[in-house]
């Protein structure tokens, strides 16, 4: 059995930062494997420890830079990368649901992976939708934020927990192959050890052009189109409660329950 | 010339340091306060392979060179010295085996060093053996096909959490010559005779453990000799080179850490309406922290170089121990009077990188026993 795992880049926003026309600047972007792919990425290395799965293949649609984050997820266990980009989506002013759902998809086809795992969303984008919009494109099965999951290869299932809202969980079994959407706290993500880190510079990472994947650019023009960037305005209030320990304490829990905290 | 990191030293830096700031930082004052070895800590260090990064790859490690691993102590001592030295001391002495020791030797006791399931020592100083250690007095005898080790070891690092040490014991007391007749012998914690007894009331490296050992006639079969009978003083200060790097590079991580919280501390901290950091007095402190912390860092980057090159630089080893350790005790003293009254308690880093600092002037050769080898070696006069 073999898994794929999509894996991006995400950035995030310092806390003071500049927007910059339909960007926000360089300047205040850190940027970091994405957490909820970092979960995803540590379910499928889970997996080839049980001897549940052969290879973990691991791709990420993205520029050159992003290779030192590609080799972090190689040390952390994954067997090979492969990377996705095209002049054509260097000139893209947006990479909607759709662009990376025909890129992956194409992917898909030709690795043919028993089961690929997404996170549920990315930090940066928050579209939310390439998982599943992906397991429509090929055909797969799907369940979307899934905090915890079982495989059982002989009879091609997953079977998966769902968090719903209000406390309710829900089991579901899903026939492969399959898409899940991977939720973060269903495991406790390793770092990279020395060893991996070691090892990972040898590991193949393979670049893909549109053409190697047999799209024409047509497949990756967006249907969305970013208008602006805005820093919404906010209004803060900062009430200083005063008091004994025990008089404070209680005046917080007021504040809280009036704000709907708590019952 | 080549001053760049390479992507996998960049990566390994960038992983330790999340581990440093995502496990050490939220615990280092309660370890310091407390005295306590952090073994917890120490295990998922393990499990990232922190704690042998330089054994083979064959032996469970990661195989990686003395720049690498100078890289590694740096983020680690930046964060918190006293578990910092607890991760990387624990596997001090195992750079004998690993150069001298038997096939089997390595594979009893690099092993699980690189896996965390051991931790060794180097036990070499002696109540009145410190900077001469010529002067090693503790013996082992030849009994059969045992050795029988008897003295007294003074300051080892890991001396009651440690499994195993490499001891540097007198084995012919009639040899001739200073620094004939030492042998190193593994003499393991469980061993009858042996026994440890923590010291306190550290003034820094409270997390990290040390201790006196006492051996009582401890019987270590023939094969835990490690390297040449009574060449033992050779086969120690072949490290010299390796271990004072690491020391240096320790000074390193506890400059930069001091002189990124003092910088920190004087964006934020305002008096007379503006952040201390508009003063030229504070402006000039900060600057020469980071000159002084990149120079060292430059140093020790040079020495580790060296080592790995294969190059006997026991001059530039001592210079970069020398040097960063002074450093590291100027640039903390400098973070503590940035913070003014807020450094004087350990609600910040900076009061615990004052107290740890000074450790690095004292261990693995004092700052006036470098200064010797470094007028030594410059006036061309032997051992
Ligand atoms: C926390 C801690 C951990 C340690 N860990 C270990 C360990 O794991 N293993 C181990 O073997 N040892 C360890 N040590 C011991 C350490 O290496 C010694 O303390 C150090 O070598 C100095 O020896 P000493 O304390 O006997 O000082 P001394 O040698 O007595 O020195 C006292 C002073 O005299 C000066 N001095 C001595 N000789 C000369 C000279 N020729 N010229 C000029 N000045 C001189 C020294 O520089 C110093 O200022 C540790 C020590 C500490 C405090």
């Amino acid at each position: 059995m073999n898994v794929l795992v999509t894996v991006t880049e995400g950035a995030t926003v310092d806390d003071e930062f500049r927007i910059d026309g339909l960007a926000i600047d360089d300047g205040s972007l850190t940027t970091d494997l994405n957490e909820w792919d970092e979960y995803a990425l540590e379910t499928a290395v889970r997996l080839a420890e049980a001897d549940l799965v052969d290879e973990v293949v691991t791709v990420t649609i993205g520029p050159e830079d992003c290779e030192g984050t590609i080799r972090q997820v190689l040390a952390k266990g994954a067997d090979r990368a492969i990377r996705v980009w095209d002049d054509a989506l260097e000139r893209s002013e947006m990479l909607d649901v759709g662009a990376k759902t025909a890129l992956l998809a194409a992917v898909v086809e030709t690795e043919e992976p028993d089961l690929v795992l997404t996170g549920v969303q990315s930090a940066d984008e928050g579209f939310m939708a390439t998982g599943v919009s992906l397991a429509a494109a090929v055909d797969y099965g799907w369940a979307a934020v899934v905090n915890a999951l079982e495989v059982d290869p002989d009879e091609r299932i997953a079977r998966v927990r769902r968090e719903l809202e209000g406390g309710v969980e829900e089991r579901t079994e899903v026939d492969l192959p399959a898409v899940l959407t991977i939720q973060t706290g269903i495991n406790e993500p390793r770092y990279a050890s020395l060893r991996g880190i070691r090892m990972a510079q040898r590991k193949e990472l393979a670049v893909r052009s549109l053409a190697d994947l047999g799209l024409e650019a047509s497949a990756v023009e967006s249907r969305l189109r970013l208008r602006e960037l805005a820093e919404p305005e906010s209004e803060s209030e900062a009430r200083v409660l005063e008091g004994s320990s025990e008089e404070a304490a209680a005046e917080l829990a007021t504040v809280l329950r009036e704000q709907g905290v708590g019952r | 010339m080549e001053f760049g990191l390479s992507e996998e030293q960049r990566q390994i830096r960038e992983e330790v340091r999340r581990f440093a700031e995502a496990e050490i930082e939220p615990h280092a004052q309660a370890y310091d306060v407390a005295e306590e070895f952090p073994h917890e800590i120490v295990e998922r260090a393990a499990e990232m392979g922190l704690t042998g990064s330089y054994i083979p790859m064959e032996y469970g490690g990661a195989g990686y060179s003395i720049l690498d691993t100078t890289l590694i102590v740096e983020e680690l001592f930046a964060v918190d010295p006293g578990i910092a030295l607890s991760i990387v001391a624990s596997s001090f002495g195992c750079e004998a085996i690993l150069e001298f020791g038997t096939d089997e030797q390595k594979a009893r006791f690099l092993e699980p060093v690189a896996l965390g399931e051991m931790i060794s020592g180097a036990a070499i100083s002696e109540p009145d053996t410190g900077s001469d250690v010529s002067s090693v007095s503790t013996t082992a005898e030849r009994d059969g096909d045992e050795w029988v080790v008897n003295g007294t070891k003074m300051w080892i690092t890991n001396g009651t959490v440690g499994d195993f040490f490499v001891v540097l014991c007198k084995t012919d007391p009639d040899a001739e010559g200073r620094y004939n007749g030492f042998s190193q012998l593994i003499v393991e914690a469980d061993r009858d005779g042996f026994s440890a007894e923590k010291i306190t009331g550290k003034l820094g490296i409270r997390a990290s453990d040390t201790a006196e050992l006492v051996f009582d006639d401890v019987r270590v079969p023939e094969e835990n000799l490690v390297g040449t009978e009574n060449a033992a003083f050779l086969q120690q200060m072949h490290f010299f080179d390796q271990t004072r790097t690491a020391v240096a590079a320790q000074g390193v991580g506890i400059a930069r850490g001091a002189s990124e919280a003092a910088l920190a501390y004087a964006e934020e901290r305002e008096q007379f309406g503006r952040p201390i950091g508009d003063f030229q007095a504070i402006q000039h402190k900060l600057a020469d922290m980071h000159t002084k912390t990149e120079a060292a860092r430059l140093l020790t980057y040079k020495s580790a170089w060296k080592v790995d090159q294969g190059e006997d630089i026991t001059r530039l080893a001592s210079m970069a121990k020398e040097y960063a350790s002074r450093v590291a005790v100027e640039v903390a003293n400098e973070a503590v009077q940035i913070h003014g009254g807020a450094g004087y308690v350990n609600d910040f880093p900076v009061e615990r990188f004052y107290r740890d600092a000074k450790i690095t002037q004292i261990y693995e050769g004092t700052s006036e026993i470098q200064k010797n080898i470094i007028a030594r070696e410059l006036l061309g006069k032997g051992l």
